[in-house]
């Protein structure tokens, strides 16, 4: 009895720890590489802004980001602004980050935006 | 007779000059730099490795840097990267809301010691060619260079070089082509081509993760004849004089 109750105990740590360390490693890597166009809270207000001719993306625009699916937003990471008809000013990311880190960096920037609508259940693709 | 002792004479008073201005170079580094700078390699495997840098790692010197500009360079230290080696440390991004909304900020600014001039020890130029001899022999990283030739022939004038920096690898919203005309998270690059070897050059930007695997610059997927361009426009450029314009 107390043996598959430590299993149990264990097994449930491990679902409610797990996606708190991916999303430690989304943070991290959006700080370490996002941050210095989108700024630290994902604004649009990176320190490189006042040299851009062409703004950063702001990840908190709700309105907006709502239009964008996963798959635009993991394409634009991966390949860069001009595989979603943006600017070159994005550059592709996909050599820095490997599937599972662009897929963690997508839920993170949706936790900038969407949170209300992923708790009602929204759907992004 | 005599000619066989004065050569055995000047060799005598030569080689250990000659050792001991390799052995100082490395008391030098030991002692002074390698505190900060890493000096034995590898370079940080990770996230929180690459946060904990403090100055440029020097395990493959010989590899990156011209010597003539390290000699220069030590006697006259200067920041060449705008907002510092780990940009994390000197931004200050406090949300908008907790300022003054009338004279609050757009966007996040460098704050802190990247401000103040660099504070990074002189030597005095005996030292810093002492410390550069050493460096040059710090090659690490021979696999990356070899093969790496620049075509002086894929000329380009400076503003085709600012039209592919600019607008066709996006590369100047993290760098800076002249004093304050760029972004500042990567390095300056109006000196890339006097401090830079044209091979380092080449491999880098061609993929910076072989040479730092966590480093922020991403790969541009930059053409081979654009990668040659490039670099012949860093090295054009590095010969501007930009204090002629202020």
């Amino acid at each position: 009895m107390r043996l598959s109750k430590m299993i149990f105990a264990v097994a449930a740590l491990m679902f409610v720890a797990s996606p708190a360390v991916f999303a430690e490693e989304a943070y991290l890597n959006y700080k370490t590489y996002c941050m210095q166009c989108h700024g630290m809270h994902g604004k649009g207000d990176g320190v490189n802004v006042p040299a851009m001719n062409i703004l950063p993306r702001d990840h908190s625009d709700n309105q907006y980001m709502m239009t964008r699916t996963n798959t635009q937003i993991y394409k634009a990471i991966k390949f860069g602004g001009p595989a979603v008809n943006k600017s070159v000013k994005m550059p592709a990311w996909g050599d820095t980050f490997t599937e599972t880190e662009l897929r963690e960096l997508v839920g993170h920037i949706r936790t900038l935006c969407c949170e209300k609508e992923l708790i009602r259940g929204v759907n992004f693709k | 007779m005599k000619r066989v002792l004065l050569i055995s004479f000047l060799v005598a008073m030569i080689s250990p000059a000659l050792s001991s201005a390799g052995e100082n170079g490395i008391e030098i580094l030991n002692t002074r730099c390698a505190y900060c700078h890493n000096l034995k390699g590898p370079a940080p495997q990770t996230i929180r490795q690459l946060w904990k840098r403090d100055a440029p790692d020097l395990f493959y010197a010989g590899n990156k840097y011209r010597r003539e500009w390290l000699v220069s360079w030590m006697q006259k230290p200067v920041r060449i990267r705008p907002a510092g080696v780990n940009y994390l440390r000197s931004i200050n991004s406090t949300p908008t809301k907790l300022l003054n909304p009338k004279k609050g900020r757009k966007y996040d600014v460098l704050w802190g010691e990247v401000l103040k001039p660099l504070r990074h020890e002189p030597l005095t130029k005996a030292e810093a060619e002492a410390v550069a001899d050493v460096l040059m022999t710090y090659r690490a990283h021979d696999d990356l260079v070899s093969g790496m030739m620049l075509d002086t022939n894929k000329k380009v004038t400076l503003d085709q070089g600012e039209v592919l920096i600019d607008k066709v690898y996006g590369c100047e919203s993290c760098h800076q082509i002249e004093p304050g005309y760029g972004g500042y998270t990567g390095s300056e690059l109006y000196t890339a081509g006097s401090r830079l070897q044209a091979a380092f050059m080449l491999s880098y930007i061609k993929r910076p993760k072989n040479w730092d695997p966590k480093i922020w610059m991403p790969n541009g997927h930059v053409k081979p004849a654009d990668l040659q361009k490039i670099v012949n426009y860093l090295i054009l450029l590095s010969k501007e004089d930009f204090d002629a314009s202020k």
